[in-house]
């Protein structure tokens, strides 16, 4: 990669998330929103993680390359699940999750 | 004295809520680090990256796209549509930031992640969590995650790390937020489309949109669903989800 097609896609992508991540409160900042906007924001945190989530979980790319690699991480995900519903602890989670799929990596 | 023992006691605190999410980012920084230094970016560079940057999701699409020989044009359309969904934390945080000082707020949003946006919303959420704080969160995980892709860009392709089991770590606490959230039937509505949106995307449209379109039509379908209830019930349902 030359320098000038570094710098470029530095400054874009930087100045891009730059502004996703600080115009809303810039423009909504001390304004008192609607309601309806407000229940919106309510349903952020539920949307986004699930949509995370999903994102990962579903490949078009690992349906085409098999049955196994698409269930891979669904498995994997299950004991996650009770985990965070147990201990409700991310490290707990992070631990379970990497050592389930990595070990389901390695029997296949 | 007692300012520096409360300092100290911040300090943690921060460290401790932060710490997760700064390990999560360790492995995964490594693996993007050592991608970067696959497309031609020397150590300097995908540490500047990674620091200003500071997006992991980012951060792969750049080097993925280039090593498949995108042009630049491409890449950076296709980067910054995939940071558009930030949009959405941001908004969700405003209301606990409008009486704290603008630049410390610009300092906090510039640096809010998928992952950080979870343990600091919740905790603003409970009431006992501020913007220094939540700043000393975003920061830590930040220098974790710069530094990790300038170790990993050092390494370099002298170590290949399994991208898709470092990657698992944050599907795992991305999963573990989502359960810790608290549902109600309108949240399971939104939660639940925005999967099905997340499918429909990455199947049939453009898929480097599909986090952000998957997000916000569970929160239009979420709305939706609460206001048949409301009318359904007359108006007193409104707000209880809460």
């Amino acid at each position: 990669m030359s320098w000038t097609t570094y710098w470029i896609i530095l400054g874009v992508c930087v100045c891009s998330i730059l502004i996703f991540r600080t115009l809303p409160y810039v423009l909504l900042s001390g304004h008192t929103l609607p309601a309806g906007i407000q229940d919106g924001l309510e349903l952020v945190p539920v949307a986004a993680f699930a949509a995370l989530v999903a994102n990962d979980l579903f490949s078009p790319a690992r349906i085409a390359s098999g049955l196994w690699p698409t269930l891979l991480p669904l498995l994997a995900s299950v004991p996650v699940v009770v985990v965070a519903l147990k201990t409700r602890s991310l490290v707990a989670c992070v631990v379970v999750g990497v050592v389930v799929f990595a070990a389901l990596s390695a029997i296949a | 004295m007692q300012r520096t023992a409360s300092h100290n006691a911040d300090v943690a605190v921060v460290i401790k809520v932060a710490l997760p999410v700064a390990l999560g980012y360790v492995p995964l920084g490594l693996a993007a680090g050592i991608m970067s230094a696959k497309v031609g970016m020397d150590a300097f560079q995908t540490f500047l990256l990674g620091f200003l940057m500071y997006s992991g999701s980012g951060q792969f699409m750049i080097a993925n796209l280039s090593m498949a020989g995108a042009g630049v044009f491409s890449v950076c359309v296709s980067t910054s549509m995939v940071s558009a969904r930030q949009m959405l934390y941001a908004s969700a945080f405003t209301r606990f930031f409008d009486t704290v000082p603008k630049p410390l707020s610009l300092w906090f949003f510039a640096t809010v992640t998928d992952e950080s946006f979870g343990v600091n919303l919740m905790r603003f959420q409970s009431g006992r969590w501020g913007p220094w704080r939540a700043t000393g969160v975003n920061v830590t995980c930040q220098l974790s995650w710069a530094l990790s892709t300038l170790v990993g860009a050092l390494i370099g392709e002298a170590f290949d790390l399994p991208t898709t089991v470092a990657s698992f770590a944050m599907t795992s606490i991305f999963v573990c937020l989502l359960m810790m959230q608290r549902f109600s039937v309108d949240k399971v509505v939104a939660a639940a489309s925005a999967v099905l949106g997340v499918i429909l995307c990455k199947t049939f449209g453009p898929s480097d949109m599909a986090i952000l379109v998957g997000a916000v039509f569970g929160i239009v379908v979420g709305m939706l669903y609460r206001s048949r209830v409301e009318v359904d019930r007359g108006v007193e349902g409104r707000g209880e989800g809460r």
